[in-house]
């Protein structure tokens, strides 16, 4: 059953996010982007991982698509359908080459860890102490870390409405 | 009935999946050439990563692999915010948002 759910979760990604390299309009990308995020978000419930599934999806799902969609909106990009790159043997060029890592990457994963199955699975803590755990994680053990990202949100938000706010709010 | 334990979930179908994403949306990076694409496939890619990190904290029963993901979750959203901060200067300035009218900065 849990197998039959992974495949499933990972064919959802992969055609999900396909879709949204394919996609030629970027609404639809934005959506196949919606649709990806919360394929990760099952895969980290079947990886135990409760609070971030739910954190990924508030996060990705809700607020970054709501603000990639809120700037495809903000704009009239009829004449962007069309805009992959120029020439196809460029593209086929990289293509090529992400390829060839994809390649190398795979088969030293495999080599390396082919041998760790579900019966290797370390216990957790259960319920809420699990959130208990990361908690004392995050704001003991990593709260230097945590500091620093406090700063640099408050260096974007500022930083960000600076940008978009030169010479006149978002009226293009 | 044959064996089924060779499709049995590892830790390296997770990193395998992982790859895969990460290499999809390294693909959308370079061949797109819309801003806000290039910046959804830059998403694409901090989620693979992500998965890594919840699959090996989950295989090593530690949890600073969680941790490292809620950095990641935060320093994407706010790559997002100046990305799309920096699109609508873009926008404003050319009247589109086509990655080739940025190339003399590629020296």
């Amino acid at each position: 059953m849990e197998n039959i759910v992974f495949y499933f979760l990972e064919a959802l990604i992969l055609l999900s996010a396909l879709g949204v390299v394919l996609v030629t309009s970027p609404i639809y990308s934005a959506l196949f982007l919606v649709l990806t995020m919360i394929g990760v978000a099952g895969i980290f419930v079947s990886l135990d991982a409760f609070f971030l599934a739910g954190v990924q999806l508030v996060v990705y799902a809700g607020a970054v698509t709501v603000m990639f969609v809120m700037v495809v909106m903000l704009f009239n990009l009829d004449k962007e359908k069309k805009a992959f790159s120029k020439g196809t043997a460029g593209n086929f060029l990289k293509a090529a080459s992400v390829g060839l890592i994809w390649s190398v990457l795979s088969t030293s994963l495999l080599y390396v860890f082919s041998d760790l199955g579900k019966e290797d699975l370390p216990r957790l803590a259960e319920g809420s102490l699990a959130i208990k755990e990361l908690a004392s994680h995050l704001f003991l053990k990593y709260v230097f870390g945590f500091e620093v990202i406090c700063i640099l949100l408050l260096l974007v938000i500022v930083g960000a409405v600076s940008l978009a706010r030169a010479k006149g709010g978002t009226h293009a | 009935m044959p064996d089924l334990s060779q499709y049995d979930v590892g830790l390296s179908h997770y990193l395998l999946l992982s790859a895969m994403v990460f290499c999809i949306g390294l693909v959308g990076v370079l061949v797109r050439k819309n801003t806000i694409v290039i910046l959804m496939c830059i998403e694409l890619m901090l989620n693979a990563v992500n998965i890594t990190f919840v699959a090996f904290s989950r295989y090593q029963g530690n949890n600073d692999g969680s941790i490292i993901v809620f950095f990641v979750m935060a320093i994407a959203a706010a790559e997002a915010a100046v990305g799309l901060a920096l699109i609508v200067a873009i926008f404003k300035r050319f009247k589109e948002v086509n990655i080739r009218f940025f190339e003399h900065l590629k020296g």
